[in-house]
């Protein structure tokens, strides 16, 4: 299960559209889980790693994946060969991922595939995958030019790897 | 007659490990040592180093002895991965477009290569794939190889693997750049690469070939209704396959490609085996024969069929004799 929980407002629609589309990438059912706020003493653009550790649990079986969806910036992370822009971040094979929606313009349910391609690439991290090769695939390394313009879907090698780790897991 | 036995090889270093201390154990990953302890083995008292894998949670026992010709090794230090940086940010590395010496390259990288040799097989792959899509076998040694990398870079920066993986695509994939197209000429002139082609990308021996395969089953088809129940037909088939057969395929193996490319050139190469039967030339303004049926004749239908039908045997019991 897929729970997408929004730390600001968002259109009913787009939190439907996109709890569709992530249903269509995983075959695992995702919905709105709910609201909560974000804890004091984060100032924005938020540090992603920061910011995911200090939001507060979600009620969620083992095997849950949490999505924080957020309208606010997360800032770009310096890290060993450089700095690298920041939509969202995932623990990687954990439980919790967060998303910015700030790097999508004018986002509407028209737009709502470009949130949900980013929002596979998070939930794709929780499942334990890496980043892949092919241009067309949602797991491709977001800060790339093409990246938003492309589908939400996955390349072959990555869907494969996604439907066995689900198939792997307990409940 | 000169000595041929060659030389002693160098005893590998030793390593000294502790309970505690994290080792790589190669095309598996991070591990943690757990326990030293002496343990006797078929009469033999050997020192046995325990080592808990980080991810799988699985224990493997090792030999002291034996851990350096294992390749256990310890996790890369800050200054081995700056150096591992600049390898990445270096436009040097070009895979062999020869697949079996990519192949033989990779897997000894990874077994034994350490950090240097993980970062090797990642960039030299991925440089491929901006030339042409990696087969799946490729596709999937990318991935174990970018695994293993990710896990022990998160390891040796004290990161989390996320981190560790954006640090490493923030190399491959410069930010607000995209992925250049490779040409295949700047693949060739590498260790003997030039004398291939096309066909030695690696695709021939998996994806290209099952391409291939429906026409050749058509054909082999086609030739079989032809032939109809000529019992040489299966032998035949090989040795027309082998005459028909594209380029792409005797250009396999890479030791030949020259001796086959030239040949291909001269005269056809005599066919084996016995030739096939003359087929007897059609009469003109006669019928065509109709084709001849294969499989089993149909069964004669006994005599007694046109006799009337017996009439139906009653169930149950006789009736008494009065």
């Amino acid at each position: 299960m897929i729970r997408i929980v929004t730390l600001d407002e968002y259109d009913p629609a787009i939190l439907k559209a996109l709890g569709k589309a992530l249903y269509t990438a995983f075959a695992v059912g995702a919905e709105h889980s709910g609201s909560v706020t974000i804890p004091p003493g984060q100032v924005e653009p938020y540090d992603a790693n920061k910011l995911l550790d200090a939001l507060p649990k979600v009620q969620a079986f083992a095997d849950d994946k949490v999505l924080y969806l957020t309208t606010r910036k997360l800032s770009p992370r310096k890290l060993a060969s450089g700095e690298a822009p920041t939509a969202g971040i995932t623990r990687y094979k954990g439980q919790r991922a967060i998303l910015s929606s700030s790097v999508i313009k004018n986002l509407n349910p028209d737009t709502v595939k470009t949130l949900a391609r980013y929002a596979m690439q998070e939930i794709g991290h929780a499942f334990g995958l890496h980043h892949c090769l092919d241009p067309r695939c949602a797991m491709y390394p977001s800060w790339t030019p093409s990246y938003p313009q492309g589908e939400a879907s996955f390349c072959v090698f990555c869907r494969d790897t996604s439907e066995a780790v689900i198939r792997q897991t307990k409940s | 007659m000169p000595d041929v036995t060659p030389a002693p090889a160098a005893p590998l270093p030793v390593l000294n490990l502790s309970v505690g201390d994290r080792v790589v154990y190669p095309n598996q990953g991070l591990c943690n040592v757990t326990e030293i302890a002496t343990d006797e083995i078929a009469g033999q008292k050997l020192v046995f180093v325990t080592l808990r894998f980080v991810e799988t949670g699985g224990i493997v026992k090792v030999p002291k002895d034996k851990l350096a010709k294992n390749g256990v090794r310890r996790i890369a230090t800050p200054d081995d991965v700056k150096k591992v940086f600049e390898f990445l940010r270096s436009d040097s590395e070009r895979a062999s477009l020869d697949w079996k010496k990519r192949a033989r390259d990779n897997t000894e990288r990874l077994s034994i290569g350490g950090l240097i040799g993980l970062a090797e097989v990642v960039k030299g792959l991925q440089v491929l794939s901006e030339l042409r899509p990696l087969p799946p076998k490729e596709r999937e040694q990318y991935n174990d190889a970018r695994h293993l990398f990710v896990s022990e870079l998160a390891a040796a920066l004290n990161c989390t693997e996320a981190d560790a993986e954006d640090a490493l695509d923030v190399v491959l994939f410069p930010p607000g750049k995209e992925r250049p197209k490779r040409s295949i000429e700047e693949f060739q002139g590498l260790m003997g690469d030039d004398l291939l082609g096309d066909d030695l990308l690696g695709l021939d021996g998996e994806a290209g070939a099952g391409e291939e395969e429906p026409e050749e089953k058509e054909k082999d088809e086609e030739s079989s209704e032809e032939e109809g129940d000529d019992e040489d037909a299966p032998k035949k088939k090989p040795a027309k396959a082998a005459a028909e057969k594209p380029k792409k395929k005797l250009d396999l193996d890479t030791e030949t490609t020259v001796a086959q490319g030239a040949a291909l050139d001269g005269p056809a190469p005599k066919k084996r085996g016995r030739p096939p039967k003359p087929k007897p030339e059609p009469v003109a303004g006669a019928e065509p024969e109709a084709p001849k049926k294969r499989g089993r004749p149909p069964k004669a239908k006994p005599a007694e069929a046109e006799a009337p039908p017996a009439a139906p045997k009653k169930r149950g019991r006789p009736p008494k004799a009065k």
